[in-house]
């Protein structure tokens, strides 16, 4: 635990709406604790701000323990800032030194067109699993539990693709915003379970339609997207979707 | 007589659901269709609840505060889920299901209820799996199971350290498909500011728009709160930012009566406070503590560092004082316990509020590879957040606010006392009585959700009239769009030279204090008055910026602190008047000689209901009995 | 672009996103299948005017078969090249307001994947002017065992007698390179393999034929240059 403060040379995104023109401020933050996270950072900017009775500055966070995936930024030219598999949330200011210029914007995409300073739309992403990320059963249709058994291995590589937090990270760091990463662990994940397979061709035409429909990107492989994701979803997902989706063009 | 009636159908315990699901009335498929249903909040119930409706053929109008329904605060359970279904064949069933959750709740909650949870828990894991929830997994294949606290038996099904995720994701994949398929008409960035009652039935609500700022009117044949539970009244918890009570609270208002409000769950192993611009609190895995010991030093203020207290001058007070189940007590015991040591200035760490949770002796034992196996996640969390390693230095913890087991009053249907009104999840009252076991939250919800309200939503809208001719623009929606109006007029135009936020953490300050970890009548007294002048400075001196157009977060704030300062005086009032210590509820009069918690069944085997009847009007506590016919009550023991 | 107005099936697949990136990664191993050999072809330098002009003769008169398969080529160039103009049309459209500041993590990205269409005019203006320069450049005859054929080998080392068009070459081919070394392992993904064991392994086959190719064109081009000073 350390007690000095830091002051810090904030760049900030502003936008009043979706309709305004944007702009970059600058803002001097003294009082920074290096054991304060990236959002309690900018709570305490926002103090200062309603207290001189400005606006505060609107971002997205919730649960604030890097997993519910609403808090989102581009902190430094990065996705969720500088450290490895983390959050914003879960950033904390001894990352940065005293005197540091950190420069926020919001995650910027077509498809994800800014409400509000850093406070971006992420509803595609809602569109996209709505399109086929999902198993058809209804409640109470369900065999028992252990039915079907699943291999370990299966079932942990299903488990990794789940994990994605639908940040919007893979979305922000790639070169041409593209939403293969975010698409690809979804269908990747209900691909590889039992359960999933019987409607993966007909999962893999609608999800993949709906994704480029949307206006994301194409994806050149460049992995940005897995190296900025905050749960470490690979690469491989998206590999796998490549096969889903060229075994469903052959059969639908 | 009371006033409650929890239409507990008659029978045998074991019989009572499968009775009652054929003795409700049923809608029939082409009916549904003509039935509209408004279901608040997105979390494990409120999703479930949404999409299973929708499935049947309700037409559902969903709404969350965040920008999409999967982000809402089920996400973060990290445990798991429990169900009876003895994989393992270590003797579980559903009966000790029910009655270990309804010890474990220090026999403050309803038999049938519980029992029906337990039946149901069952189908909950068969639901998860078929929507491709990746539980975790043994190597041939099969389902894995863990033990959690409270229990004997090896009942808890999950999903790495991300069960309370994946569960509600799988919620959420099929409440996105009945999206797509036009039965759900999805509301996100809402925000429910006002419950409409017409003619006795709860027909509609109120929200406001978060990104436009405009107040819109909803209505329906039948309105579920899923909103989630209160602990967000401390300022600091383990809950999310946005999560609140405002939604519950208004209904309160409304008549819906409010339920155990002083029954919170402080849980013991949370990372602690670091300073006054923390806002919110991390949770570590309850199972830390079984490698870890828990210690303070025997000198008060002892400002060395932890490796450099000898042996001899530590105090594993845990284990001395709880010699069978040591660092393995329950929640609440290992809650109190800690704040009991920080108290008499025992406390370390920087701040003097927290003691440690020490892997060095388990480190010795298993060797460093191991521990990193079981804990290695938690500790690069821990690390992440305090810049410490645990494999060096002890864990700092202390305990924090976690769940609310109290809520909404609701009968066996999940009903509030205002017709149509129904309530699930957390936002009730009804499983959990006076303390929750781990692994249950997502069970309930999903229980009521998937299972329960399916079935009672039917029997509702065939047993009653409900008025299909009425639309928003039925006088009461005016009224009702008025009040908010006001409401954020008032707000807006104090101007006052408070934040929201400071308020909010006095109001934290005031409740952690007061109507913390343990009470008493006195503190709980002064506590009442001390809410109700902070109240008062917040009417008077809060200043909320901005106008009601477009995006306001600090209005945001200020709505639901309004909500909170009332819900604390409510909170605090319960506490006065349930004179004995149950659960999550401990009271410095009412405990044994060994100061472990005192139940008073005799007179305090009751729910307590508390029913509004003006603003500033002290509120009515109405009573429902418990009654135990299938087990005995008995006193809990961890010596 | 024509993604949105197509549905399943083969056109659906071939408007899709991952239908041209597939193309993409079909053309480009064909295309690279076509650097080999050409490659190899162009070792035969190495062994001196009549090796060479032989070797260039005998393709010359395969005739029509010559002409179909130049098509074919071409047609897949075209297909690789148009595909490539489409993507990153609809790339730069995805992100119509750009970051005020970007960096790469420096896990992912590398500067050879950010300049792929970079890289790729560069390879564009070359293949036109190494047309324009040897299949449609000079035209010498020479008696080869009595058959006046086309000698070839005088038009490359006439070429690369010239300093600046030799080091040209070169900086061509290292950019190919650049090119290829995100390519290769590109492909690969854009079809579907991707295999914790085996892809590390392509990429380091990716790398060394990258290399491989720059290294043996551009030896050959200096080889010309060296021929051109001893005569």
């Amino acid at each position: 635990m350390s007690t000095a403060t830091m002051t810090l040379k904030l760049k900030i995104w502003r936008q009043a709406d979706n309709t305004s023109k944007g702009s970059m401020k600058e803002y001097d933050l003294p009082g920074v604790s290096p054991d304060m996270s990236f959002l309690e950072m900018l709570d305490l900017l926002n103090e200062n701000l309603v207290n001189s009775g400005n606006d505060p500055v609107a971002f997205d966070h919730d649960c604030r323990e890097g997993i519910c995936g609403m808090c989102s930024l581009m902190i430094n030219g990065e996705a969720h800032g500088p450290q490895k598999l983390t959050t914003t949330c879960q950033l904390h200011m001894r990352s940065f030194k005293d005197g540091d210029t950190v420069v926020i914007e919001p995650f910027r995409a077509k498809a994800f067109p800014v409400h509000k300073d850093l406070m971006v739309d992420r509803s595609a992403f809602d569109e996209i699993i709505a399109a086929g990320g999902f198993i058809s059963m209804n409640a109470g249709n369900a065999p028992d539990g252990n039915a079907i058994p699943i291999g370990k291995e299966t079932a942990d590589l299903a488990m990794d693709a789940a994990a994605c937090i639908g940040c919007g990270a893979c979305v922000a760091s790639c070169e041409n915003a593209s939403a293969m990463l975010f698409t690809s662990a979804k269908l990747s994940q209900l691909a590889l379970l039992p359960q999933g397979k019987a409607e993966a061709a007909e999962r893999a035409q609608k999800m993949v339609k709906k994704m480029d429909e949307l206006g994301f990107g194409n994806c050149t492989n460049a992995a940005e997207c897995e190296a900025s994701c905050p749960k470490g979803i690979e690469l491989s997902n998206i590999a796998r979707m490549n096969r889903e989706f060229f075994k469903s063009s052959l059969s639908k | 007589m009371s006033k409650l009636d929890s239409k507990v159908p008659s029978g045998k315990l074991q019989d009572k659901w499968e009775q009652y699901k054929f003795d409700m009335k049923l809608i029939n498929p082409a009916n549904k269709r003509k039935f509209n249903v408004i279901v608040v909040g997105t979390g494990l119930a409120g999703a479930s609840a949404a999409s299973t409706m929708a499935e049947l053929g309700y037409n559902v109008q969903s709404f969350c505060i965040q920008d999409s329904p999967r982000r809402a605060h089920s996400i973060a359970a990290q445990g798991g889920i429990n169900a009876a279904k003895n994989y393992p064949n270590d003797g579980d069933s559903v009966w000790r299901l029910f009655y270990d959750t309804i010890k474990g709740g220090d026999y403050r909650s309803r038999e049938a209820n519980v029992y029906r949870l337990a039946q149901v828990a069952n189908n909950i894991i068969d639901q998860c799996v078929a929507q491709g929830v990746p539980f975790a997994r043994e190597y041939g294949g099969y389902l894995a199971n863990r033990s959690f606290g409270g229990a004997q038996v090896s009942r808890t099904f999950y999903a790495r350290g991300q069960t309370g995720q994946q569960l509600l994701l799988g919620a959420y994949s099929s409440m996105m498909r009945m999206v797509a398929a036009g039965k759900i008409k999805l509301y996100t960035r809402r925000e429910m500011t006002e419950l409409v009652v017409i003619n006795g039935q709860a027909r509609g609500i109120v929200v406001r728009n978060i990104l436009t700022g405009e107040l819109e009117t909803y209505h329906a044949d039948a309105v579920i709160l899923a909103t989630g539970g209160y602990g967000n009244t401390y300022y600091l918890s383990t809950n999310a930012m946005a999560s609140n009570s405002s939604g519950a609270w208004q209904a309160y208002k409304k008549g819906a009566m409010f339920a155990n409000a002083c029954f919170t769950q402080i849980h013991p192993t949370c990372i602690p406070v670091h300073g006054d611009n923390q806002s919110k609190l991390t949770l570590m895995s309850e199972s830390l503590r079984n490698d870890g010991r828990v210690w303070v030093p025997k000198k008060q203020g002892d400002t060395r560092k932890p490796n450099d207290i000898p042996e001899s001058e530590r105090d594993y007070y845990l284990e001395r004082i709880y010699p069978s189940f040591g660092n393995l007590v329950p929640r609440d015991v290992a809650s109190r316990n800690a704040k009991t040591q920080v108290d008499a200035g025992r406390g370390v760490g920087s701040t003097g509020v927290a003691v440690y949770l020490d892997f060095a002796d388990a480190i010795k034992r298993d060797g460093e590879d191991t521990i990193r196996g079981r804990y290695g996640n938690l500790f690069e969390m821990y690390q992440r957040i305090t810049d410490e390693s645990p494999y060096n230095t002890p864990m700092r913890i202390y305990p924090a606010v976690h769940y609310t087991m109290g809520g909404l009053w609701v009968d066996y249907n999940l009903m509030s006392t205002i017709p149509g009104l129904h309530v699930l999840g957390e936002a009730n009252f009804s499983d959990h009585g006076a303390n929750r076991l781990g692994a249950s939250a997502l069970m309930q919800g999903l229980a009521d959700g998937y299972f329960v309200i399916p079935y009672t939503i039917g029997n509702y809208f065939a047993s009653n009239m409900i008025d299909q001719s009425i639309t928003t623009d039925h006088p009461a929606y005016k009224d009702a769009l008025q009040n908010t109006k006001n409401r954020l007029t008032g707000l807006l135009n104090t101007k006052g030279s408070q934040s929201v936020e400071s308020i909010h953490k006095k109001l934290g300050k005031l409740m952690w204090e007061h109507v913390g970890m343990s009470r008493n009548a006195a503190s709980l007294e002064e506590g009442i008055k001390k809410i109700q002048s902070l109240r008062e400075e917040f009417q008077q001196d809060v200043n909320v910026p901005g106008s009601d157009k477009g995006v306001n977060t600090e209005l945001e704030k200020a709505i639901r602190v309004s909500d909170f300062l009332e819900i604390g005086e409510l909170m605090a009032r319960d506490a006065l008047t349930r004179n004995e210590s149950c659960g999550g509820h401990f009271r410095d009069e009412y405990q044994t000689e060994e100061n472990e918690a005192k139940r008073d069944d005799e007179n305090f085997t009751h729910v307590a209901a508390w029913e509004y009847t003006g603003d500033n009007k002290e509120p009515v506590r109405n009573v429902e009995n418990l009654e135990f016919e299938n087990v005995k009550l008995t006193t809990r023991s961890y010596k | 672009m024509a993604s949105n107005t197509c549905s399943t099936g083969i056109c659906g697949y071939l408007c899709s996103s991952i239908g041209k990136k597939q193309l993409m990664g079909v053309t480009a191993f064909l295309l690279i299948g076509f650097l080999k050999t050409h490659l190899l072809g162009n070792l035969l330098i190495l062994g001196g005017r009549d090796l060479f002009n032989d070797y260039a003769h005998k393709l010359i008169s395969l005739g029509n078969i010559l002409i179909v398969a130049e098509v074919i080529l071409l047609a897949i160039f075209l297909i690789h090249l148009f595909l490539a103009i489409a993507l990153v049309w609809q790339n730069k459209k995805a992100r119509p307001v750009k970051y005020h500041s970007k960096k790469r993590t420096g896990r992912g990205a590398t500067f050879a994947s950010d300049t792929m269409p970079y890289t790729g005019v560069v390879i564009l203006v070359f293949i036109v002017l190494h047309l324009l320069n040897f299949k449609y450049g000079t035209y010498y005859e020479y008696e080869l065992n009595g058959v006046i054929v086309r000698d070839l080998y005088q038009t490359v080392i006439e070429y690369f007698s010239n300093p600046l068009y030799t080091a040209w070459y070169v900086i061509a081919m290292i950019v190919m390179g650049i090119h290829l070394s995100h390519g290769v392992q590109s492909a690969f993904q854009s079809v579907g393999f991707r295999h914790a064991r085996y892809t590390p392994i392509i990429k380091k086959i990716g790398c060394a034929l990258s290399a491989g190719l720059t290294i043996g064109f551009s030896a050959l081009s200096i080889y010309g240059y060296y021929i051109s000073t001893i005569n």
